[in-house]
């Protein structure tokens, strides 16, 4: 790498829209993906497991066991069904988000104390109504702290899918940065927006938080700043 | 009214919680149950409104049986108060109390309109409908507890030791706050305490349950302190049940005498001649409003100066003062007990004497009505609601 500057900023000015714009675009849409789907399959299971105990110890083991196998396995593993498609990358993450958001619904729905249950059925609330006005709103700071850690943890992952391919700011490193150049400028440029869309993110969802449970906003209490423990073990 | 008929419970792990209960709660008046703590009190109450079904025997409401309906439909009738409250800790106070009104299906405008008409019922300031339940205090969140029971009107209540985690003095409180609102709305109240003065204090009606989910007694309170049906019962209501009970007697029958009470302006040779013609050791000198001054004793008397007046002399003070007409023998023989001069002190509204009554006289009262025999009805018992 030798006399070249660290930030070429003529290459960046020249490449601002492809490849650099385009590969921030493919990134947030491969990170959001498995957000959005793993957010939409821990809901059901979380529900279920909440609802049903038996159920827990085996979807959290589940869960778990696919959150320890190394990522680029993952993406050859289904490489050979999805080939060189978006898919290759969105199920492995989704797959991942999951050992960290099915726990945190799991505890958000516990988080509804015993009398306020009784008491909801009491004055004459059925099992589904309780669930969508009672046990989901007051899960969602456990729900959004889980959102917070899989983002970020799915935001840095993505870049691991260029190893298959696959675009994305890892694309932008790896290409540009060291097969064709050795080249510093498109690494510096792919780590900053990287971290820059996981802190961004990261604002948006304690933005929506602060919208949608305005009863944890002005206190302390436990649900307000629900920390959720990562998984042991990081695929990345 | 709500009957039990050969009602019994049995879980599945075999615990026997209410074995055969027939019991009758008549409308419109508050029956309480008390007992030991798992003697099957809340078993009981919640079998009303079917949180727990009765594996035998049938639970009635105005006749209806109420396995015959809808729980969900059920319990939106039935108003159900708890412990802990039991609010939602992600709605506001206003939205709290409009729970059941939501529920049927009433406009949001119309919802809040009722909700706030409860607040001020039971006593939260307008300020406090946007806040959240945490933000309250734990008498406070009572109070939201009762309004949200009372929000579609219903007309049943059941209480679960509403009162028992919070303060004394707050207790205290509340259950004033619930005897007012009940002499205004004359619900079916069904109260669940394990406290024998909580029970007394509250029920037209008080149910004394026994381990093993038996029926003990049920029995007006003045009953029950007057004539418990055996050692169980005995054991359970505590030692003093006696003087207790007098707090269900007027102090308006007690004979008041005010040839006893002389003016400041009166002289002590008068007081001499008062304490020798009655044979009575002290007089009780009152201001010119009649309010009571305090009380002097024949010792005293005979060390002042014959034509000195009274209001220039020193005296004792007359300790606490009973309203005439609006409390009970209790009262009264309270503030002899706590009167320098053994004689209580009877007031009327505006806080003037209206007389004084010796030990002696208040112990043949208080004797009158000890009589196990004696009926309330008959020497003018203050009911919950005088
Ligand atoms: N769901 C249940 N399964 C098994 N046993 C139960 C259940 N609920 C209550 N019991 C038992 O039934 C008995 C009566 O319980 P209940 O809650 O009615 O008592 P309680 O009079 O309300 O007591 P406390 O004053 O402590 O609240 C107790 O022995 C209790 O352990
Ligand atoms: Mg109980």
């Amino acid at each position: 790498m030798g006399d070249q500057p660290l930030i070429d900023v003529d290459w960046i000015l020249t490449n601002l829209g492809d490849p650099i714009g385009t590969s921030l675009l493919e990134h947030i849409k491969l990170s959001f993906l498995p957000i959005l789907f793993g957010l939409l399959l821990a809901l059901p299971l979380g529900v279920l497991s909440a609802r049903w105990k038996p159920l827990y110890p085996p979807v959290l083991a589940g869960v778990n066991i696919l959150y320890a196998i190394p990522s680029i396995a993952l993406f050859f593993l289904v490489l050979p069904y999805t080939s060189f498609s978006m898919w290759t990358a969105v199920i492995p993450l989704t797959l991942y988000t999951l050992a960290i958001l099915v726990p945190n619904v799991v505890d958000g729905l516990g988080q509804v104390p015993d009398h306020v249950r009784q008491a909801a059925t009491a004055m004459g609330f059925g099992p589904m109504r309780r669930l969508l006005q009672v046990d989901l709103p007051v899960a969602v700071p456990f729900v959004i702290a889980g959102l917070r850690i899989a983002s970020v943890a799915t935001i840095s992952m993505v870049s691991v899918a260029s190893l298959v391919g696959l675009g994305g700011l890892g694309q932008l490193i790896l290409t540009e940065g060291f097969r064709n150049y050795k080249f510093l400028t498109p690494i510096l440029v792919g780590i900053v927006l990287s971290v820059a869309l996981a802190f961004l993110v990261d604002g948006l969802l304690v933005l929506l938080q602060r919208w949608l449970t305005p009863w944890t906003r002005d206190d302390s209490r436990k649900a307000a700043r629900a920390a959720a423990p990562a998984p042991e073990g990081d695929p990345a | 009214m709500i009957t039990f008929e050969r009602v019994s419970k049995r879980f599945p792990d075999g615990t026997v919680a209410v074995a055969s209960l027939d019991l009758e709660i008549p409308t419109g008046r508050t029956t309480v149950f008390v007992g030991p703590s798992g003697c099957g009190k809340t078993t009981s109450l919640r079998m009303i409104n079917r949180m727990v079904d009765p594996t035998d025997g049938v639970i009635s409401i105005d006749g209806a049986d109420v396995r015959g309906k809808d729980p969900a439909e059920l319990r939106r009738t039935i108003g159900y108060v708890i412990q802990q409250a039991g609010l939602f800790p992600h709605r506001t106070i206003i939205d709290n109390i409009a729970t059941v009104p939501f529920l049927l299906g009433w406009s949001k405008a119309k919802a809040h309109a009722r909700a706030r008409e409860l607040m001020e019922l039971v006593g939260l300031l307008p300020e406090q409908a946007r806040r959240y339940p945490h933000q309250l205090s734990g008498g406070q969140q009572q109070r939201v507890g009762v309004a949200r029971a009372l929000a579609a009107d219903p007309p049943v209540l059941l209480m679960d030791e509403p009162f028992s985690a919070v303060d004394p003095v707050v207790r205290a409180s509340l259950q004033e706050e619930l005897l007012r609102l009940q002499a205004e709305l004359h619900k079916t109240i069904v109260f669940v305490t394990h406290d024998i003065e909580e029970a007394v204090k509250l029920g037209d009606s008080v149910a004394v349950f026994r381990p093993g989910g038996h029926l003990a007694q049920v029995d007006h309170p003045e009953r029950l302190l007057a004539v418990p049906a055996d050692d169980f019962v005995e054991g359970f209501i505590g030692y003093d049940r006696g003087v207790r009970r007098l707090s269900f007697f007027r102090a308006d029958a007690l004979p008041l005498r005010s040839d006893i009470v002389l003016g400041e302006e009166d002289t002590v040779a008068r007081a001499r001649e008062t304490v020798r013609a009655h044979g009575e050791p002290w007089v009780l000198v009152v201001h010119a409003d009649r309010t009571p001054k305090g009380w002097l004793g024949e010792p005293a008397l005979t060390a002042a100066e014959p034509d000195a007046l009274l209001g220039s002399l020193a005296t004792d003070p007359y300790g606490h003062v009973f309203r005439v007409a609006e409390d009970s023998l209790r009262s009264a023989l309270d503030a002899s007990v706590l009167s320098p001069a053994g004689r209580a002190v009877g007031v009327d509204a505006q806080g003037q004497v209206v007389g004084v009554v010796a030990q002696s006289e208040l112990g043949s009262a208080i004797w009158s009505v000890g009589g196990e025999e004696s009926d309330p009805a008959e020497r003018g018992a203050v009911g919950s609601d005088g």
